[in-house]
């Protein structure tokens, strides 16, 4: 297992905004919205995994 | 929707509400989970409310509109094996395919030498449980998801866009459900989200009861470990679906930690420290937590009378609700109590006794929920259900 794989995950997301940023070019516009979206977006993944082994 | 059915709906919520605070309300509160009892009563089959949620929601509408209930679960045939079929769960039968029509969908343990997590990948779970699920739990449990490392298929793409999809259609599903239930019948959603304890998701989903009997014994410190790890994500996910009102409380639904299946010494070092934490996490939100005591419960109430005032609406199920009442009375709401062999086996003379006497013994001083012992299937007799509702209406009044 990478090193990057073996940091701490928190709740609630699947790949952090900070490992994510750091595959994308230099943002030219609002960081702060691209940064919210993927999380907000990557949120949606954690719920899916984390209701499977809930609620089916 | 009418003015009349937002005053229904207004004084149910209260009513309802004021007994989750330990409080005296106007009547006592009528909450029955009824999950394949709403097949019965609205003509469908098992099959049906199982696999068409549409079906399952239209059923549950009705039930709510033609008992005077205060509040009821939108679905209470909870897990929508369309959904289980589309993500190929290997871990449930479902009624119509692996079992006949008119039997519950029931849940499989796995082989005891071939459970779905293996004994040796307790580190792994423990240092990313979200990656663990998704890389090795996910590819054992569904018979379409590819294991990690190999070849990729359609059947595995399709899998997770339709698992998805179909998991975000059922949830908004939900929120309708409850503005339906609201202006057609002034009926409140009694939960929302939902929470198990961290070792019963071990048991449940992952080592099953019988490698976690053995795990306990052979590595009870990773045991230990693994709890720890998944009370955050569990605290997490039943705080994202709270109730934003904090009206109603969270369900958490509880399967081994009751006698016999863990003694008091592993309930106490297994079951309960990170179980606690996660209650005691969302009352620090201000969110309930609905403590469905499935079976027999009473030898852990010394532990459960450790949680803070009013965190819990404690359920009993097989326990004595008259020894619940005198141990914790004080501290949370109570519901349930009526027996479910005796709504199902019983006369509507049996039940309004025992009702009479769960009322007298229990809900003198507000703080009680009129509900069945456990989740009701199709045994319940309508007639029984009909008669502990219009008793308690007509006797439950303070």
């Amino acid at each position: 297992m990478s090193e990057q794989e073996k940091r701490k995950i928190e709740p609630g997301v699947c790949i952090p905004w900070d490992e994510k940023r750091k595959e994308l070019p230099k943002i030219s516009g609002d960081q702060e919205l691209v940064k919210r979206v993927w999380e907000d977006v990557d949120a949606l993944g954690y719920l899916y995994i984390w209701q499977c082994l809930l609620s089916f | 929707m009418s003015a009349e059915m937002e005053q229904r709906y207004a004084e149910r919520l209260k009513r309802y509400t004021t007994a989750m605070r330990n409080e005296k309300p106007d009547k006592v509160p009528i909450r029955p989970f009824v999950a394949e009892f709403t097949a019965k009563y609205a003509g469908y089959t098992d099959q049906e409310v199982t696999h068409d949620y549409e079906k399952a929601f239209a059923a549950a509408r009705k039930c709510a509109a033609d008992f005077d209930w205060d509040a009821t679960v939108g679905n209470m045939v909870y897990v929508w094996s369309g959904l289980v079929k589309a993500i190929g769960l290997k871990y449930y039968a479902v009624p119509g395919i692996e079992l006949p029509p008119d039997t519950a969908f029931q849940y499989l343990e796995p082989p005891e030498d071939n459970a779905w997590m293996r004994p040796d990948e307790y580190d792994a779970l423990i240092e990313d449980p979200t990656g663990y699920l998704f890389n090795v739990w996910l590819p054992r449990v569904s018979g379409d998801v590819s294991p990690m490392g190999e070849p990729t298929s359609y059947r595995n793409n399709l899998s997770f866009v339709k698992g998805g999809m179909a998991m975000m259609n059922y949830f908004h599903g939900f929120g309708t459900q409850a503005a339906l239930l609201r202006s057609e019948s002034g009926t409140v959603s009694a939960i929302s989200g939902i929470l198990k304890a961290p070792f019963d998701i071990i048991a449940d989903k992952l080592r099953g009861y019988k490698g976690l009997c053995i795990d306990m014994f052979q590595q009870p410190d990773k045991v230990l470990a693994a709890c720890e790890a998944l009370a955050p994500h569990l605290l997490h996910v039943a705080a994202g679906g709270a109730d934003p009102d904090r009206n109603v409380p969270v369900g958490l639904w509880m399967h081994r930690g009751c006698v016999p299946f863990l003694s008091p010494d592993q309930f106490e070092r297994f079951y309960w420290p990170t179980l606690k934490q996660i209650i005691e996490g969302l009352w620090e939100r201000g969110i309930q937590t609905l403590f469905y005591a499935e079976g027999e419960w009473n030898p852990n109430l010394k532990y459960i009378a450790e949680l803070p005032d009013l965190s819990i609406v404690y359920h009993v199920d097989r326990g004595d609700i008259f020894e619940v009442h005198k141990a914790v009375g004080h501290k949370f709401c109570l519901s349930g109590g009526i027996p479910n062999d005796l709504l199902a086996f019983g006369t509507k003379d049996d039940v309004r006794d025992c009702c009479k006497r769960v009322i007298d013994g229990v809900a003198g001083d507000g703080g009680y929920i009129m509900d069945a012992s456990a989740i009701m299937q199709d045994d319940t007799k309508v007639e029984n259900l009909r008669a502990m509702t219009e008793f308690t209406r007509e006797y439950g009044v303070y």
